[in-house]
């Protein structure tokens, strides 16, 4: 059997290996312990005040709620979700860096919520404006650190709204599945 | 013996100050002496024909050009002073389709927010200890999606058979951008 049906190939890719000159600069051997150590204190005693970050992301998110609330028919439906998962993949992404892990807990949460969906139907932005009151009152709270069993409630709660909106809306969830297989 | 960061240049796209300037902290405590720093894609690009650093550190989300868009540049433009340096890619999203999204615009390593000291230092250990060939094609340029399980470690036990070798079975690879990624986990 040859390959190909015996035919020429149409498209070739070439391979490159280009020359290591990173390797070449910086040699070898890694960085100590003490050394990560270091950075990683710094990373954790940063005294960066994330309260000012988290509201600009938590009004860009409120701007695409209402966008999402006055959408028509005719409205792009990736677009809709877009303006209300790109703030959340910010806070999800900064609430982590700045001590605010729980922020990063529920933003993830919906981010996972926004995938999966395929339009922002008005159940939707009723469950993203739950998110959005959460992590407000947790940035307001100052409620650093994972917020305990209290935290570990507010997570479930969201969970469970996601979890019986699936329930009752197998619908809008079917397409996105199918194309991420 | 340890890494000599002192040697290289970073540069650091991001428009989140304060992130901007935690990177830049935490780049100079691994000892990285130039740290580039720019607020989104366009200045970053600038920043990297002028500067034409050993790694690019570029946030996703960023206006008006966000990362991947910066990358295709690095990877595309004319104007590029090297195709081949390694991008770092950083972001909130971990799902998939966005993995795949980055891998496919040319980035070689993905970091996912919030990450620690010691995930970025993998990241960066990783674009200096296996770096990856590039591939060219009618429609893609950029690092290759696939990293070969063996490429490092060549066979080199005794051959078995006499003459008329055969060719030897061609590399098992692998997709390197799994799906969603965990930091301490490696993606290979």
């Amino acid at each position: 059997m040859t390959e190909h049906y015996n035919q020429k190939r149409k498209r070739k890719a070439e391979f490159i290996k280009p020359i290591n000159t990173l390797k070449a600069k910086v040699g070898s051997g890694g960085l100590s312990e003490d050394i990560l150590n270091r950075a990683q204190a710094l990373l954790e005693n940063n005294t960066v005040d994330f309260l000012p970050l988290a509201e600009i992301y938590l009004a860009a998110l409120m701007k695409g709620i209402e966008m999402a609330k006055e959408a028509d028919a005719s409205a792009d439906k990736e677009y809709i979700i877009s303006s209300m998962l790109y703030p959340g993949m910010q806070l999800k992404a900064n609430g982590g860096m700045f001590h605010y892990p729980l922020v990063t807990k529920i933003a993830d949460k919906l981010i996972q919520f926004l995938e999966v969906i395929d339009e922002a139907d008005i159940e939707v932005i009723e469950i993203v404006l739950a998110f959005h009151t959460t992590m407000r009152a947790v940035v307001l709270g100052r409620i650093k650190g994972s917020g305990g069993t209290h935290g570990a409630n507010l997570i479930q709660a969201l969970h469970d709204a996601c979890m019986r909106y699936f329930e009752k809306n197998k619908g809008n969830i079917g397409k996105m599945i199918i194309a991420e297989e | 013996m340890t890494y000599e960061f002192y040697k290289i240049k970073v540069l650091v796209v991001e428009d989140n100050k304060p992130m901007l300037d935690l990177t830049k902290s935490i780049l100079q405590t691994f000892g990285v002496v130039e740290v580039i720093a720019a607020k989104d894609g366009e200045e970053g690009f600038r920043e990297y024909c002028l500067h034409n650093p050993d790694i690019v550190i570029a946030d996703w989300m960023m206006k008006p050009m966000d990362g991947i868009s910066l990358t295709r540049r690095i990877r595309n433009d004319p104007k590029s002073p090297s195709q081949y340096t390694p991008v770092i890619l950083m972001t909130g999203f971990s799902e998939k389709r966005r993995v795949l999204e980055a891998r496919d615009a040319g980035v070689t390593e993905f970091l996912v927010k919030p990450f620690n000291a010691r995930d970025l230092y993998r990241r960066i250990a990783q674009v200096i200890e296996r770096p990856r060939q590039f591939v060219r094609s009618e429609d893609f340029f950029g690092p290759d999606r696939r990293r070969h399980k063996n490429e490092e470690k060549p066979y080199t036990g005794p051959e078995r058979r006499e003459g008329g070798r055969r060719a030897p079975p061609p590399p098992v690879t692998e997709i390197d951008f799994a799906d969603r990624p965990q930091q301490d986990e490696d993606w290979q």
